[in-house]
């Protein structure tokens, strides 16, 4: 790849230009990092009057409490679902689009669609179509003898958080693989073709593999995703119960710090999550610099 | 070792046609190339032949056998392509074994065919490379590799060698055709470049907008070109096409076919001195000399018509450009076309 080299006369523009978004980071990003790193390490009295520096009382707490290792698992099944989820339906539908010829534009439209809705109304729309009062979901599946409350069933719970958050996240990958694909020759399934292979072996000898740096790169997109873009979804639909089956970690952060005022515990919390995203993506950055494994 | 026969075979992209009905018999054994300019429907015609464009009709036959409803891999074929296709996630070995393994042949005679392809093209110690380790020459070994492994009925070649330098080409090509006759499999081979053509073939199919133009040997084509448009695609540089009324001088033409209103002369046969028998004179100003090492290029503007001919002539002979010369050309030499059918007017060339 070529990288276009301005070099400026001034000395001292190149770093006025950047100043805004430094700004804008250093702001909105690393004060309020450094700030809940601080208070991690501290405890506050409930009335705020006093703050105490208790080094790593609010870690060990954490880790020894039943319901933050419970957060932790839930947090666990949630992304490995969703990320799954997501990615295989997705490559399913790339490959179908990839298929059609005429019509892929139209049917590449209509799949990005769900990107461009906001995660609460994502799990507005899914909690309206779940509702075991007024939803339509429920009425079906009781039809089929299943009785649907997610409300009351915790495993029901996150199967719903699981689709919802699947849902918004499949135009993202979508868009990635049908890329991928495109960029896989032709004449190499053709080839494969005429060394006697099937479509299904061709997809998956040859176009499987050679996908396989788009794989990776969405494989960590969605983890993340699962981990720390889906509050608003959470929020919206189950509000991390019921008996917090879908607790997991990024919301937890929110109902132990804003609604249960634990300042300590839930900045511990932050903390952790920032130390898992930066472990994400030193992972993934190591896997771009050396490219395409193949 | 297989026929390949083709009945009338045409292809049509929704009312375009690009094939618009082609017969051909490949014999057992035969290195057939199919040239032509781009967008004459010779890529299409193999893409027909190897199963990954569709028939829309005529017959289509690979050793006595209707394929025209096979799928690829059920037609016994390889093919090479122009971007040779190699796996880019599998070593040399792997895309060697691969058609192989798809078929289920067994370990032992899986390494036995490796070896030997690679033991043929001297691609042994590359064998645990992947392909994006390799030069373009070894690339395009590993992509014939591919086709030999397989044992197949016929190869296809599709313009195999036009991604490599000019002298690796030339290097190639001899190569490729060492390996035809040793192994003597049925071959179709697709090229635009008329060198490749001409030097590779045991019988050359001329195309052109989707029809043949010509079938025949290299030397029957190049000597006896059975239409205008053959006898300015076949031949470097092309032969000269002279509208006859445009001469003012048609001493000599008389003996010519009835119906002849343009005739061709090759570079190779026209002279800058008289000669002997009954020949044609034209008056012209030399334009440029191009020397091209043994011979040089003479381009001439002809006095009667202005057009512009060219005539090589050996060594670098010393004539100043602007300088007004008279060419000549032995009637013998001079082959006779009707520029209504654009067909040769002395003999009907059998096609087939």
């Amino acid at each position: 790849m070529q990288t276009k080299r301005t070099i400026f006369p001034n000395k001292f523009l190149p770093y006025a230009l950047l100043a805004p978004q430094l700004a804008v980071t250093l702001v909105f990003f690393i004060w309020p990092a450094a700030q809940a790193v601080k208070s991690s390490f501290e405890r506050e009295d409930p009335f705020g009057f006093r703050t105490t520096f208790i080094w790593f009382e609010n870690y060990t707490r954490l880790f020894s409490e039943p319901g933050y290792l419970n957060s932790l698992t839930k947090t666990g099944i949630f992304a490995v679902s969703v990320t799954l989820l997501s990615m295989s339906l997705s490559l399913l539908l790339a490959v179908a689009v990839n298929r059609v010829i005429k019509s892929n534009r139209a049917y590449t439209t209509l799949l990005v669609w769900p990107y461009a809705v906001a995660p609460v109304v994502v799990g507005i729309l899914w909690w309206f179509m779940f509702n075991p009062t007024i939803g339509i979901a429920p009425y079906l599946l009781r039809g089929l003898g299943i009785s649907w409350n997610h409300r009351v069933d915790g495993n029901q719970a996150m199967i719903l958080v699981v689709i919802a958050a699947s849902w918004k996240q499949i135009s993202y990958n979508f868009l990635f693989f049908v890329a991928g694909l495109q960029s896989v020759p032709q004449s190499l399934n053709e080839a494969a073709a005429i060394d006697g292979a099937g479509p299904f072996k061709r997809f998956w000898t040859i176009v499987f593999p050679l996908l396989s740096p788009t794989t990776f790169f969405l494989l960590i997109v969605n983890i993340n995703y699962a981990m720390f873009d889906t509050f608003g979804l959470i929020d919206a639909t189950t509000n991390g119960g019921p008996n917090q089956a879908t607790n997991i970690l990024v919301y937890k952060v929110y109902a132990d710090g804003f609604l249960g005022l634990n300042i300590g515990s839930s900045a511990a919390q932050s903390v952790v999550l920032m130390l898992i995203v930066i472990a994400l993506t030193a992972i993934q950055f190591r896997f771009i610099e050396r490219r395409v494994q193949y | 070792m297989a026929t390949i026969d083709l009945i009338d075979l045409k292809k049509n992209y929704g009312n375009v046609p690009a094939v618009k009905g082609v017969n051909l018999k490949v014999a057992d054994g035969e290195l057939i190339v199919l040239v032509g300019p781009s967008g004459c429907g010779k890529s299409t015609l193999l893409r027909m032949v190897a199963g990954l464009e569709t028939v829309t009709s005529g017959r289509l036959e690979i050793g006595g056998r209707d394929v025209v409803k096979a799928e690829p891999a059920e037609r016994d074929i390889a093919m090479v392509f122009q971007n040779y296709a190699l796996y880019p996630h599998m070593s040399v070995r792997g895309n060697l074994e691969y058609g192989l393994k798809n078929r289920g042949t067994p370990r032992a005679e899986i390494d036995r065919r490796v070896q030997e392809a690679a033991d043929i093209l001297e691609i042994g110690p590359l064998l645990d490379r992947k392909p994006r380790q390799l030069s373009g020459g070894q690339r395009q070994r590993v992509a014939m590799g591919r086709a030999i492994v397989r044992e197949p009925a016929a190869f296809l070649f599709d313009e195999p060698l036009s991604n490599l330098d000019a002298k690796l080409r030339v290097q190639m090509r001899v190569e490729i055709r060492k390996l035809q006759r040793r192994l003597k499999t049925t071959s179709l081979y697709v090229t635009h470049d008329q060198l490749e053509a001409m030097t590779l073939a045991d019988r050359l199919v001329v195309m052109n907008a989707g029809l043949v133009e010509q079938i025949g040997t290299p030397t029957e084509v190049y000597d006896h070109p059975a239409t205008l448009f053959v006898a300015g695609f076949i031949g470097s540089p092309p032969m000269n096409l002279i509208d006859v009324a445009s001469l003012s001088n048609r001493r000599g033409l008389d003996g010519l076919p009835a119906g002849t209103d343009i005739i061709g002369i090759r570079p190779d046969v026209l002279f800058l001195t008289p000669q002997e028998g009954i020949s044609l004179s034209m008056q012209g100003t030399v334009e440029l000399l191009e020397p091209i090492g043994g011979e040089s290029h003479l381009h001439v503007r002809l006095d009667s018509s202005g057009q512009s001919v060219v005539l090589s002539v050996p060594g670098r002979p010393n004539i100043a450009e602007g300088s007004a010369v008279t060419l000549h050309a032995r009637v013998a030499d001079i082959h006779p076309f009707n520029a209504q059918t654009g067909r040769r007017t002395d003999t009907a060339v059998a096609n087939l």
